[in-house]
């Protein structure tokens, strides 16, 4: 019996808490996996990755292989890499400037047919890209821009439903009154957009560039339609290309995979807080 | 000056009617309060008032001149609101230089304002902080500050006190009774509190459904209440009112049979169904002997300086009385009742004030 001079002690922990911690780093295990076997190999030999038993740490750590990464002639990484960052970047400026904008407009501003237009844009979810690509892919060929990076970044430009469906839920939480009061002031709606609303989201324009970056980072099928020449390539084709033609050649594959999944890493690393914090307060709108 | 006219202003949303046809005058220099229940449009008038909705029908005029097309930074209008809507990321100093900066004022021009007003307002030290660093007090008061600096013709307030607690918001109140002082101007003053808009008012406009029920002094709304409505919603406790008839030589009758002289009553009338209004401090304990209605405390309110009392007469009728706060009655007790026919007022069937006495 606990008396009030005796310390309460804080409950123990149930056997269901600890099979489900348990659990949990079973299955972060199971995701991780790929990511070690993809690190560990970057270091090995092909015989030392495919060697029987399985070794779970490189020995000898074989740094040539990152050596050999970059300084290829039929694996112009460093370019691709560059690629591949342009391509993002573009395309995280790209959307977070149109997504926003219209954001704005769907969840803050009044207009006839608002909703139904919304409605409309969220429909768009739904429809399958490769429905769209052929009539997408003849426009930009009669428009000779094939094998250039404009098919690729222009159509963010116009927005993209899923990130305008999800900014205009932060932007239904900023407060009515806050851009009512800069009206008041004299502001005109897209300086009340830049300079009132913009600030109030930040967060979650911060969630909807990463999503931007690793989508375009990860995006495989258009830059391979669109483009042709390989010092074009963004690293996610670039390394299929790679692998298809020197399909023995695993560690370089391998080293190639690291560092293309490393920027991404680094920078959810460096964003966690503001993505857990986004993530959060879009939760409570 | 600041004169502010309305003629005909209505105003849907779809096919619901919000704002029903307002007509009202407010002088250069007026504190006008708005009051009524929630959803009686009191806000959107405001707002209109403002600019920030579109007036469907009909015209407003500020200073003599027709606004009712201008955009709301053009209006000569400034508003604070409920929640302060300070600009989160600025500091205090940029919240109220922010108006300045966009009507293209020096630089200079612009620090001075904004420092002076501080001044007034005492919040110099509060400029270079950001809202979530100050109270709600403080918040409130740089909103005011935002307000004022602009020097507009018409200051327009939405419940600027409703999130302030009841310490803050009496001290809020006579500022801002004391800013209306100082600087002469109309105001326009949105709430739901009554105290605000007797302790504030010039006039009261007292709102119902989109119609506006009664203009007047708070002496006028609250002794001579237009209509039942505002003599329901007017006063704390709400007025007792009384269905009654008129007897032969215009002598009224209550429900529960007591007869007395009532006011505005004339032998012509006899036979009439009537309301009568008695505010709950024209009620008193009595000997029984001098009683008008007897009934049991349903409940009993002792809130120090004054007793709220809850009656129920023997018929059903519910009455309240406001007595001194050593009154000992309790709940379950027996009362008996005299009531003072003061600004008593009678209500007609359609529920129009005939005459107070």
């Amino acid at each position: 019996m606990t008396t009030a001079s005796t310390r309460r002690m804080p409950p123990r922990k149930s056997v269901q808490t600890v099979i489900y911690h348990a659990a949990m780093l079973l299955i972060a295990g199971i995701f991780l996996l790929p990511f070690y076997w993809m690190t560990i190999s970057a270091f090995k030999n092909n015989a030392e990755i495919f060697a029987r038993p399985v070794t779970w740490f490189p020995d000898p750590i074989r740094w040539s292989n990152i050596a050999e990464l970059f300084n290829r002639d039929d694996f112009p990484f460093l370019i691709q890499f560059g690629n591949s960052v342009f391509y993002a970047g573009s395309v995280a400026l790209a959307v977070c400037f149109s997504c926003s904008l219209a954001a704005y407009s769907f969840g803050c501003l009044r207009w006839r047919w608002r909703d139904l237009v919304f409605g409309l844009t969220v429909c768009a979810l739904l429809l399958p890209g490769i429905v769209t690509f052929l009539p997408v892919y003849l426009g930009w060929s009669r428009l000779g821009l094939n094998g250039t990076y404009w098919p690729l970044i222009t159509p963010f430009l116009f927005g993209d439903a899923f990130f305008i469906f999800m900014l205009r839920q932060f932007y239904m939480g900023v407060p009515r009154e806050l851009l009512d009061a800069a009206r008041l002031d004299g502001a005109s709606e897209f300086r009340i957009w830049w300079q009132i609303a913009l600030p109030q989201v930040w967060t979650a324009l911060v969630i909807v560039g990463l999503f931007a970056v690793v989508y375009t980072w990860n995006e495989f099928f258009s830059p391979l339609i669109y483009l042709q020449d390989r010092e074009d390539f963004p690293l996610s084709v670039g390394l299929f290309t790679f692998q298809a033609n020197r399909a023995r050649e695993w560690s370089i594959s391998m080293a190639g995979a690291l560092f293309a999944a490393l920027p991404m890493v680094v920078l959810f690393l460096l964003t966690q807080r503001l993505f857990r914090q986004g993530l959060a307060s879009s939760s409570l709108k | 000056m600041g004169a502010v006219q309305l003629t005909g202003v209505r105003k849907l949303f779809g096919a619901l009617e919000v704002i029903k046809g307002v007509d009202l005058s407010i002088a250069d220099g007026e504190l006008v309060v708005f009051v009524g229940p929630s959803g009686c449009g009191k806000s959107t008038l405001l707002r209109m008032i403002a600019g920030l909705e579109d007036v469907d029908y009909g015209d407003i005029r500020i200073a003599g001149a027709d606004v009712t097309e201008l955009a709301p930074a053009r209006r000569g209008v400034a508003m604070v609101f409920q929640n302060y809507a300070l600009y989160p990321h600025m500091t205090a100093y940029d919240n109220l230089a922010y108006g300045l900066r966009r009507a293209g004022m020096a630089r200079a021009e612009v620090d001075a304002r904004v420092r002076e007003t501080a001044a007034l307002l005492q919040i110099t030290e509060l400029l270079p902080r950001r809202p979530k660093a100050m109270s709600g007090g403080q918040r409130q008061r740089v909103a005011i500050g935002r307000a004022i600096v602009r020097k507009p013709e018409v200051f327009l307030f939405d419940e600027p006190l409703s999130n302030l607690d009841a310490a803050l918001r009496v001290e809020m109140r006579s500022q801002i009774a004391r800013l209306h002082q100082e600087l002469q101007a109309t105001m326009i003053f949105v709430t739901h509190d009554q105290v605000e808009a007797m302790t504030l008012a010039d006039r009261i406009v007292v709102l119902n459904a989109g119609r506006v029920e009664q203009v007047g002094t708070p002496s006028e709304v609250y002794h001579n209440p237009a209509n039942l409505f505002v003599a329901g919603f007017i006063g704390s406790p709400a007025m007792n009112l009384l269905p009654a008839t008129v007897g032969q030589g215009g002598r009224l009758t209550l429900a529960w049979g007591t007869t007395m002289a009532g006011p505005a009553c004339s032998s012509g009338m006899a036979g009439q169904s009537l309301t009568l209004g008695l505010r709950p401090d024209r009620l008193s304990l009595v000997p029984q002997a001098q009683a008008q209605a007897s009934g049991q405390v349903t409940l009993a309110e002792h809130l120090g300086d004054e007793s709220i009392l809850h009656v129920r007469l023997p018929i059903g009728q519910s009455l309240t009385v406001k007595a001194s706060g050593d009154v000992a009655a309790r709940l379950g007790d027996t009362v008996h009742l005299g009531f003072d026919m003061t600004h008593a007022a009678l209500f007609g069937a359609d529920g129009q004030a005939m005459r107070s006495a």
